[in-house]
């Protein structure tokens, strides 16, 4: 076996049941740490029309051009300003890099695949995008099925927007 | 070795043999349009394939490395021995065939299939040219002790009759040479001929066994030679046809060249230096010397490095610690530096950039290779190669190029016969052409052959049901652009060049897969023309950047006309919902920027802000914003995919980086105004 | 010294001629008026080197060049032309003449291309 091999092997190892925690309104929410590439502050954003008001904008990401979206409005939740515990989490999956704004990050846990069940079957917003639940000692955590959470229509049509 | 370390080495290895025949059939096809090989190109030649031969057996692969080798024994024969009879043509193929040999075997290689072709065939066809040179040059052994002498002289203005006065001269020389060519060599009733030895000299270029000094003594005894001079030019090879006392009579038929290193020292070891000096020169100059190959992706992190230092800059500069302070000398040396980024900056965005020219110059071989195979006489004239285009553009509009220059070649152009029986000139012409138009490079591929049939596109597009307005009011443009359909194709018959299943429909959709697009226009019996437009994604434009609210859009500084703020007695009107304003007496229509991209901004009267008079396909429009923040050449980059596919940018041709960091949105003019 | 056959239809150019050439060590074996007097004296005389005007009576001067290369292939022959006449002097140069100077000329220019015969 080469050593690329290994190293990837050793780095799945790592990073295996890993999520990372990060915090909106009292939930605590778990993004899986292979999409995470990295936790920024709070950026300048630049606004871009036609777009549906959870997608704030897009960023200079070190030249990379990404789009943002808060978490909270695709939440359905209320608009929030940011402060300086705002953070974007930039996350890539499927070759997709999307910057997500959360009220804070707090930690990286582990939860260990046996830990989390099937989430229960509400239609509310809030878990629309929720993959499974996991148990952390006594809190939960929902876990974020990042997929559905970029690509998901929204229920409102998108013509909406084009008025 | 395993093989996964071995994997950089093959790369390289693919990589730079494919450049290197690259290399090596431009070489060719330049060469072979002036029918002759000069010693820079055999010694170039001679060096690709040495280099093929010795990375290919590195890699064992021992038949590229053998059929490399023949051919570099061939060249090794054209150097050093300077045979004086030598089928070009024959040449030429024979290096295109040994180019496609190993390219194919590349190709197998790279697709990890075992590279098997038999070599021997090749081989022997080599080997038979190289004897047949031999041969045919024995008897020419006289011949090779011969020298070649290019001479410029000046008549004396007073003497008269230049052109007798040159024709004289000729006469005399013509005792001591059987090869002689000279410009201008129309001497008679040619009054340019006259005017042209006065200003430049005529030149006589010949070869000889007498000395140089018997040579030089003609010349100067000559009563009217004012001035003369011999001229040392390597580069320029002399074509000279010996044994035929018609020069011009060295066509298709004999196809003999004569390749001749230029020898006017007398002094051997003299002469032996001066031409290895040229011959470094020529290495010199030859453009891919100056070229090096970089990974795309060290390019794209270039990039971003410079961003960011272009963002800390900004940071450091604004950086609220030195608020207040007085720093002369900090100051300085802050603007020094951020000129030294801008120009940074600028190079990094430029290096992505690439000329047209090598996917313009591959279509010489195409032409070549199918005019053979057709039986068709074409030149291709190519313009604007120079014009720069994103590397990314570069790699997606080859093949709709290539595809294109193909169709021309197989269904445009008539053969030869045709030609000459309804009068065109029996050599076809396909223009390819580039330019940059305003925001956008046109690329535009022409034709002089039959053109496109209406009638049959009509009834085509009937059958197939594509026309959905009345006959009549189809102009004959929308009729041409039914060829790009899908299924579209009046030729039943498919042809070994243009056949192969792909159609206009899939030329379009490369395009237009990249933002561009396609149009064409025809006039039956003369010909068509088709219009490539590609986007501005990518491209490095030059943008006029404007505030509206908190944003900054970027549109490009081609379109904009100018830009005023109205007066408050400048006549505006309203009608419904469409406001506009008088110029000059013309009546624009006003478009106001923050209504449309739905933006919050303070600036809502008109008179605050200012109006941008914008042209675009014929069509002027005021446009309305906060303020104008100047003008820049942005590189422009394409929306995140998650956004394009999110929805469909209507208003957005892309975005770009500022100078500071800050994104701004490169506006599609063209569809805001369909609004 | 060198022997010279003067061909001219004009008194006045065989006696420049003659006077100049003389004066520069040239010895004037004979003048001819015409193209068929000059091919008569050429075979008579054989001298060194013939000025031959083109336009003359009887036979031209390009007739005489060409029959007189026909009686001797290394004949050498200066060929003095009228402004103008390109063509002659074309053919003249192709039947066999050396070289050709054009009337007026300079005695210099006329002496130098003798020098080359």
């Amino acid at each position: 076996m080469t050593n690329i091999e290994e190293i990837e092997e050793l780095e799945e190892d790592t990073q295996k049941d890993k999520f990372l925690l990060f915090s909106i309104d009292t939930n605590y929410y778990g993004i899986d740490i292979k999409t995470v590439i990295e936790i920024i502050g709070i950026q300048p954003i630049t606004e871009v029309p036609e777009l549906p008001d959870y997608i704030r904008g897009v960023i200079n990401l070190r030249g990379t051009i990404i789009p943002v979206m808060d978490v909270r409005l695709r939440f359905e939740k209320e608009y929030r300003e940011y402060c300086d515990r705002t953070c974007i989490i930039v996350i890539e999956t499927n070759n997709v890099m999307v910057g997500l704004i959360v009220d804070s990050v707090a930690e990286v846990a582990v939860i260990p695949n046996e830990n989390i069940m099937e989430p229960p079957c509400i239609t509310s917003e809030g878990y629309r995008y929720i993959k499974g639940i996991g148990k952390c000692g006594d809190s939960v955590r929902l876990i974020i099925d990042c997929d559905r959470l970029l690509n998901e229509e929204e229920s409102r049509s998108i013509s909406d927007f084009n008025v | 070795m395993s093989d996964k370390q071995n994997e950089p080495m093959l790369d390289m290895f693919l990589f730079e043999t494919q450049e290197l025949l690259n290399e090596l059939e431009q070489d060719l096809l330049l060469g072979e349009k002036s029918d002759s090989l000069d010693l820079a190109k055999i010694n170039e030649i001679f060096r690709i394939m040495h280099t093929i031969k010795g990375s290919a057996s590195m890699m064992f692969y021992t038949h590229i490395a053998s059929v490399a080798h023949s051919l570099e024994d061939l060249f090794y024969c054209l150097r050093e021995e300077n045979p004086k009879i030598v089928d070009y043509s024959r040449l030429t193929d024979l290096v295109l065939e040994v180019s496609d040999f190993i390219k194919l075997e590349l190709e197998k290689i790279e697709q990890g299939l075992e590279p098997d072709a038999d070599p021997e065939q090749i081989k022997n066809e080599m080997n038979q040219m190289l004897q047949k040179i031999k041969q045919d040059n024995m008897e020419m052994e006289e011949v090779n002790s011969m020298e070649q002498y290019k001479v410029v002289i000046f008549f004396d203005e007073a003497c008269q009759m230049e052109n007798m006065r040159a024709f004289t001269l000729i006469r005399e020389l013509e005792d001591i040479t059987n090869d002689m060519v000279y410009t201008p060599n129309e001497l008679f009733d040619n009054e340019e001929a006259l005017q042209i030895m006065r200003k430049e000299g005529f030149q006589i270029t010949f070869l000889t066994n007498i000395g140089y000094s018997s040579i030089q003594q003609i010349f100067a005894e000559n009563p009217f030679i004012r001035n003369f001079e011999f001229v040392e030019d390597l580069c320029e090879e002399l074509v000279i046809s010996s044994n035929h006392d018609d020069i011009t009579s060295c066509s298709d038929e004999s196809n003999c060249i004569k390749i001749e290193e230029l020898k006017v020292e007398e002094n051997k070891a003299d002469k032996s230096k001066i031409e290895e000096c040229n011959i470094e020169e020529h290495k010199a100059q030859a453009p891919n010397q100056k070229m090096i190959s970089v990974n795309v992706n060290k390019l794209d992190v270039l990039m971003d490095l410079v961003g960011e230092i272009v963002m800390l800059e900004e940071m450091v500069m604004k950086s609220p610690d030195l608020e207040g302070l007085k720093l002369p000398n900090f100051n300085k040396t802050a603007t020094q530096l951020q000129k030294l980024t801008g120009e940074l900056r600028e190079i990094v965005m430029s290096i992505r950039m690439l000329p047209l020219s090598f996917t313009f110059q591959k279509m010489h071989r195409i032409v070549r290779d199918m005019s053979k195979k057709l039986d068709k006489n074409v030149e291709i004239v190519l313009e604007g190669e120079e014009t720069e285009v994103d590397k990314n553009i570069i790699e997606k509009i080859s093949d709709p190029i290539m595809h294109l220059v193909r169709n021309a070649m197989d269904h445009g152009i008539e053969t030869m016969e045709m030609r000459q029986r309804i009068g065109k000139p029996i050599t076809g012409t396909i223009k390819l052409s580039a330019q940059n138009v305003g925001s956008d490079v046109l690329i535009t591929i022409q034709d002089d052959g039959k053109g496109l049939n209406k009638e049959k596109i009509l009834q085509k597009a009937k059958k197939n049901g594509l026309i959905v307005k009345p006959e009549g009011e189809l102009t004959d443009k929308e009729i041409y652009n039914f060829i790009f359909q899908p299924g579209f194709s009046t030729k039943e018959n498919i042809s070994e060049f243009s056949g192969r299943g792909v159609g206009m429909d899939v030329v379009a959709k490369n395009i237009e897969n990249i933002g561009g697009s396609v149009s064409v226009d025809s006039e039956e019996g003369k010909g068509m023309i088709v219009y490539l437009k590609l986007p501005l994604t990518l491209a490095i434009i030059e943008g006029m950047n404007l505030k509206v609210g908190a944003s900054v859009f970027t549109i490009p500084t081609s379109i904009v006309k100018e830009s005023f703020r109205p007066k408050s007695n400048d006549a505006l009107m309203k009608e419904e919902n469409h406001e506009m304003i008088m110029v000059r007496g013309e009546v624009y229509p006003i478009l106001r920027l923050h209504h449309i991209l739905n933006i919050k901004t303070e600036i809502t009267d008109l008179h605050e802000g200012i109006m941008i008079m914008v042209e675009q396909n014929d069509q002027k429009i005021c446009i309305f914003c906060d303020a104008l923040l100047g003008q820049q050449q942005v590189v422009v980059k394409a929306l995140p995919s998650y956004l394009r596919r999110m929805n469909q940018m209507k208003y957005l041709a892309g975005c770009t980086l500022l100078g500071d960091g800050t994104i701004s949105l490169i506006l599609d003019l063209a569809n805001v105004k369909k609004k | 010294m060198k022997k010279v056959l003067i061909v001219d239809d004009a008194e006045f150019m065989r006696l420049s001629l003659r006077t100049f050439l003389g004066k520069h060590g040239y010895e004037i074996i004979g003048e001819a008026a015409d193209g068929k007097m000059a091919l008569d004296l050429y075979e008579k005389e054989r001298p060194d080197i013939v000025t031959m005007d083109l336009t003359m009576p009887v036979m031209d001067g390009i007739e005489s060049i060409k029959e007189i290369m026909k009686i001797d292939k290394d004949a050498k022959i200066l060929v003095v032309s009228a402004m103008g006449q390109e063509t002659k002097v074309r053919d003249a140069i192709l039947a066999g003449a050396k070289n050709f100077i054009v009337k007026p000329f300079t005695e210099e220019s006329v002496l130098k291309v003798l020098s080359t015969f």
